[in-house]
């Protein structure tokens, strides 16, 4: 059987910013391989590196150190051709506020070489997809924080992307528009694309992830299933029951108390 | 180019939902327009005011109105806001040249430009003003215009991408805008005291305001009108080579 290729991989990404007090290592030799077709969690404390190691891997970010390929493509030296096979949903729907859902994914489109038939035909299956197609010529600014989301999902999809890269696709909804995102990632997968998504959320890692790595100051500190993760820890403390925050917490070396603001335990 | 266009269509689409936006930019130049006129009309008649060419004194202030007009663009502010909310990144994300997303915004505010020069010139006409190099210089002054709209935008752009800040844009606007007042708004160059005139010949901005105000109150002298073009070349050029520059080094 054909082995497929990584749809994402790192090796040793680094990435410094210099700062007024002088140099922030933001990431330090990040080593990363995310499997075609999964869902891959990407955990971590506020601060720890999972917005800029996202921010790199999308071309958005110049890499300090270190090399990336997504879908076998060399983000430095090809990063165009990456932009053709990823897509991207960032923190917060980052979405223009002054236009219809419709021309946003129509726009969308074109911007990936659609005519503009095909642009409008893609953007009405979508809208269809992510349940938007009565507010589809309402402007954006109207949509609640919900529908954004999926709209933003959708925009993320136009081109049928190889990775879709969601960045804390959750954060800030109630726990019906929560649900309704989970739902839509697990169709998206389902359908073939390969999902790399931060979250803060652990049971969202637990319930959506097939793999996941968590970052801690800016390096890789645990890296498999939640299951292989929890089994790992429960046998290192004599067969206790543990969950994900407990794996979470012993890879970080927080306490609970210390913990809490910067991953939440939310339940959908 | 067509990622450009498409950029440029949305800018514009953005620009007509906002008409308060754009009727704030026609509403306060022209009343500059008729504020100044109807404070130094009778200072300056014009059967005795050399410097009219036989026309009222609201011909002599139309070339300020204009460039006012051009200088309240929206488009940096929009970039900017697009900036804090993220959708610029999602641009980026995309595979077309980062250079569109910038020029995008300048297309739409050089038709933006047309339209409002246009406008204004057209308004001004039943009050007596008329274009004295006819129907070329019509064209020349509505080019010349939207040109300095586009200009000024770049500019304008340039600190919204380098302070990704609203506020900063914002302020940023006020460093440029006493550039339009260093001028020989009022009256000319000559008749101008020794500092002001000396600001008012180094500031790129008197000559685009001459040539324009050539156009409107003299046949085409092309002695006053290329220097206008030369500055709006020139600056363009600088413009467009720091957009490119900021936005392909943008991290």
């Amino acid at each position: 059987m054909e082995q497929r290729q990584p749809a994402v991989r790192a090796e040793q990404l680094v990435k410094h910013y210099e700062g007024k007090e002088g140099t922030v290592e933001a990431v330090r030799g990040v080593d990363l391989e995310v499997r075609a077709g999964e869902i891959f969690g990407f955990l971590g404390p506020n601060g720890a590196g999972k917005s800029t190691t996202v921010r790199m891997l999308t071309t958005l970010l110049s890499i300090t150190g270190g090399r990336a390929e997504v879908a076998g493509i060399d983000i430095a030296s090809e990063p165009d051709a990456a932009r053709h096979r990823i897509g991207v949903a960032l923190q917060e729907a980052g979405l223009d506020p002054r236009q219809t859902g419709r021309e946003l994914l129509t726009l969308h489109g074109r911007l990936f070489g659609f005519d503009q038939a095909k642009a409008e035909a893609r953007a009405q299956e979508l809208l269809e997809l992510v349940e938007l197609g009565e507010a589809a010529d309402r402007v954006i600014k109207g949509y609640s924080g919900g529908m954004q989301r999926r709209l933003d999902l959708a925009a993320a999809l136009v081109h049928e992307p190889e990775v879709l890269f969601l960045d804390e696709p959750t954060t800030g909804l109630d726990p019906a528009s929560r649900l309704t995102i989970w739902e839509e990632v697990r169709r998206i997968n389902g359908r073939g694309t390969t999902v790399f998504l931060t979250t803060q959320y652990l049971e969202e890692a637990d319930q959506l992830c097939d793999r996941l790595a968590i970052i801690d100051d800016g390096r890789i500190v645990r890296e498999g299933s939640p299951a292989e993760l929890k089994a790992e820890l429960s046998e290192r403390r004599g067969g206790e029951e543990v969950s994900l925050d407990d794996v979470f917490l012993d890879a970080t070396g927080r306490t609970r108390d210390r913990a809490a603001g910067e991953v939440q335990e939310v339940g959908a | 180019m067509s990622a450009t266009l498409s950029l440029g269509k949305r800018a514009l689409r953005e620009a007509l939902r906002q008409p308060d936006a754009l009727f704030m930019t026609m509403f306060i130049p022209i009343f500059f327009l008729v504020v100044n006129t109807g404070q130094a009309a009778e200072i300056f008649p014009s059967d005795s005011t050399g410097f009219l060419e036989g026309q009222g004194y609201g011909a002599f202030q139309l070339p300020i109105t204009l460039l006012l007009a051009a200088s309240f663009g929206m488009a940096a502010l929009f970039l900017v806001e697009e900036i804090e909310g993220g959708y610029f990144d999602k641009l980026r994300a995309m595979p077309i040249p980062r250079y569109s997303i910038v020029l995008g915004r300048l297309v739409a505010e050089a038709v933006k430009g047309v339209v409002l020069a246009s406008i204004i010139v057209l308004l001004a006409l039943p009050f007596g003003i008329t274009i004295a190099s006819g129907v070329v210089g019509f064209f020349l002054i509505i080019l010349l215009s939207a040109l300095w709209g586009v200009v000024y935008a770049g500019f304008m752009q340039l600190i919204a991408l380098k302070t990704r800040s609203a506020a900063a844009t914002n302020s940023g606007g006020l460093i440029f805008f006493p550039l339009l007042f260093l001028t020989p708004n009022f009256v000319p160059r000559e008749l101008l005291t020794r500092p002001m005139e000396i600001a008012a010949t180094l500031n790129p901005v008197t000559y685009l305001m001459e040539a324009l105000r050539s156009l409107i109150l003299t046949d085409l002298d092309w002695g006053a009108i290329l220097p206008g073009f030369a500055v709006i070349a020139v600056l363009g050029a600088l413009m467009l080579a720091l957009n490119v520059r900021m936005i392909q080094t943008y991290d």
